[in-house]
């Protein structure tokens, strides 16, 4: 009986929302957009130096993202010392790859870095439900057929995180925020040794 | 930019060959070479050239570290077909040993700090004046080298030494290097260069 309470319990834990596991409350919402202003400005460089963590490999670099226009954004990985490892376009739900290092032009991985990116560079999508929390807020969105909750504390975008089932895959965290821009930022996988560290530097 | 006001005039064939025996007995006398840099890396679509800045140190023959101080705290050390990098104080190395074409395109960056690159097997090689600087396009004909790198351009100044590098890609962006403060033949320790 014991058991079955359990089982029962855990059921109905895991058929909570995202949003209500981690004890927000829901809101109606209307017609509402997200944003991240992270990579908004097209007037901007934003150059990072970059860490990749990936199992027991570890890259450095430097990470460039451009806005050229709008919904169109170029990522692009560089060496310390300028040699190009990766360069890609995101133009509206199109990516393409301008250039991939031969050791590197793996599907799969490109795969990974293209979702990875496009969230990251992706400026507003339609909000499907909100939710609060003292000062904290969480929008449930989604990016091209994945589901993201975007964390805003005190109006800040704080915090992207990819679920799936219910669980964590992704987070993305922003930190030293400030002028529409995020000084740090730490792409984490949960499901894969994959982790992005980036400092900014401009 | 500033290259399109000042015409670049192609050299005759005696002053090439003056240019390239300078260079060349310039680099056979040279043991060490410490240097300041600027480094301006430019990707068409960006607004500005990304800057950075550091040291250059070289002992012959074939000893290079490569420290960048600004923005960030980096260096890299080429020795014995290794790379040690030390990234803000975290250390690793990469073997070369095992990729011909990298150990190639290593020996090449070593060779480009010297400016001695005069081989018309492995390049295609032009020669111009712009005013008192000589300026030298190097083409390589392997192809596998060509992937990564279409051109090295490289200037010199009256007395044969280096004073600009700049690695153009195949899409024409290009990582342009300036030396400054450049001396030769100081004596350099080889604790400049452990890991």
């Amino acid at each position: 009986m014991r058991y079955l309470l359990t089982s029962l319990l855990f059921f109905l834990a895991s058929c909570a929302s995202y949003q209500q596991r981690n004890n927000f409350e829901k809101q109606e919402v209307l017609d509402v957009e997200i944003t991240n202003p992270y990579f908004s400005d097209t007037s901007k460089d934003y150059v990072y130096k970059a860490k990749i963590d990936f199992y027991d490999k570890s890259f450095g670099g430097l990470f460039i993202v451009k806005k050229i226009a709008e919904a169109h954004h170029r990522v692009v990985f560089t060496t310390e010392m300028g040699a190009k490892i990766f360069d890609f376009s995101f133009h509206n739900d199109e990516f393409k790859v301008n250039y991939v290092l031969d050791e590197m032009n793996k599907k799969i991985l490109l795969n990974i870095l293209e979702k990875d990116f496009r969230v990251l560079v992706h400026e507003n999508e339609k909000v499907i439900s909100k939710a609060v929390k003292k000062g904290s807020e969480l929008f449930e969105t989604e990016i091209v057929n994945k589901k993201y909750y975007y964390l805003l504390n005190g109006g800040s975008l704080n915090k992207i995180t990819r679920v799936n089932n219910g669980k964590e895959k992704v987070q993305f965290l922003f930190s030293k925020i400030g002028d529409a821009s995020a000084k740090n930022i730490q792409i984490l996988h949960k499901n894969i040794k994959l982790t992005i560290n980036l400092k900014s530097i401009n | 930019m500033v290259s399109a006001i000042h015409a670049q005039t192609k050299m005759t064939d005696a002053e090439a060959l003056l240019l390239k025996e300078k260079v060349k007995s310039q680099a056979a006398k040279t043991n060490t070479i410490t240097s300041n840099f600027v480094q301006y890396k430019h990707l068409d679509f960006l607004s500005n050239d990304i800057v950075t800045s550091g040291n250059l140190a070289f002992k012959n023959p074939d000893l290079v570290k490569w420290e960048y101080v600004k923005p960030f705290v980096y260096s890299v050390i080429f020795k014995n077909e290794n790379l040690y990098i030390n990234d803000e104080g975290k250390k690793s190395d990469v073997n070369l040993s095992s990729s011909k074409l990298f150990k190639q395109l290593n020996k090449l960056l070593v060779n480009s700090v010297k400016g001695d690159m005069f081989d018309e097997k492995e390049f295609d090689i032009s020669y111009f004046n712009q005013e008192a600087i000589s300026e030298v396009h190097f083409t390589p004909i392997n192809k596998k080298i060509s992937k990564y790198i279409k051109a090295f351009h490289i200037q010199f100044n009256t007395q044969g030494d280096v004073i600009e590098i700049k690695m153009i890609e195949p899409s024409d962006d290009y990582t342009r290097i300036v030396f400054s403060n450049r001396t030769i033949n100081n004596p350099l320790s080889d604790a400049v260069f452990a890991h």
